[in-house]
């Protein structure tokens, strides 16, 4: 079993849970996570699928490709919180 | 105090406020070499998008919020000739007008104090896993700001 930790509105769209306990075979990557997670909400899933929300695994971003394994902290991560640039700002001069 | 100590005291992510004076003088005491220092303070404000905002709770994901500024406030001593860097980020509910962010860069002298400045706010909205959800009349959002 694996724990994903949901942030943001990904939690919105998970009923308000702060994270999700998913059942997770040997030799798993974070694709197989994504697919669980999608099976359960596909709305989130196609956010993650179009690159809107990041997966990261033990506090780095990660892939696909990357190797998940019993302990690995994973969370899905939607869009920071980046302020807004001002108009002005791209004016050049 | 060791220099993971140091990293506790020069990038935090809290629910209380900060006192402004009380960190730059944290910064200041770091070097007698210091004669400039700059600072950028990130401050509540009431209309987003068009939509007026009634107060905003910052949601964090502990842990890698301050791995990541840790990574900033590492590398801005590095690419930047500055003496000191200070993050801290509020998390939790926070009122109009409030204090969010502070950055505190102090160098020998201004040019690099205002760049490491600026570049450590650029990138620590790039990189760093906060959310913003703003509280409105009409309801609550998550805010995007970043495509």
């Amino acid at each position: 079993m694996i724990t994903v930790k949901l942030f943001g509105m990904t939690k919105s769209l998970a009923d308000n849970q702060s994270s999700l306990i998913l059942a997770l075979g040997k030799n798993q990557s974070v694709k197989n996570v994504i697919d669980l997670v999608n099976k359960r909400y596909p709305k989130i899933g196609e956010l993650i699928y179009n690159k809107k929300v990041l997966v990261s695994v033990n506090q780095e971003i990660a892939h696909e490709d990357t190797k998940v394994q019993e302990g690995d902290e994973i969370a899905l991560l939607p869009p920071f919180a980046g302020g807004t640039v001002s108009r002005k700002a791209q004016v050049p001069r | 105090m060791s220099a993971t100590d140091q990293n506790d005291l020069f990038v935090r992510v809290q629910r209380e406020d900060f006192s402004v004076d009380a960190e730059i003088n944290r910064v200041r005491s770091r070097s007698k070499r210091i004669g400039g220092i700059s600072i950028f303070l990130g401050t509540a404000r009431d209309h987003s998008k068009g939509r007026e905002v009634d107060s905003i709770t910052f949601e964090h994901y502990e842990g890698m919020a301050q791995k990541k500024l840790r990574e900033i406030r590492e590398r801005a001593l590095k690419d930047f000739d500055i003496l000191e860097l200070l993050i801290v980020h509020r998390h939790g509910e926070i009122t109009i007008g409030e204090n969010i962010v502070l950055i505190v860069a102090g160098a020998e002298h201004r040019a690099d104090a205002f760049r490491a400045c600026k570049w450590a706010i650029d990138e620590l909205k790039q990189i760093t896993p906060i959310w913003k959800l703003e509280h409105t009349p009409t309801g609550e959002v998550w805010v995007e700001e970043h495509p």
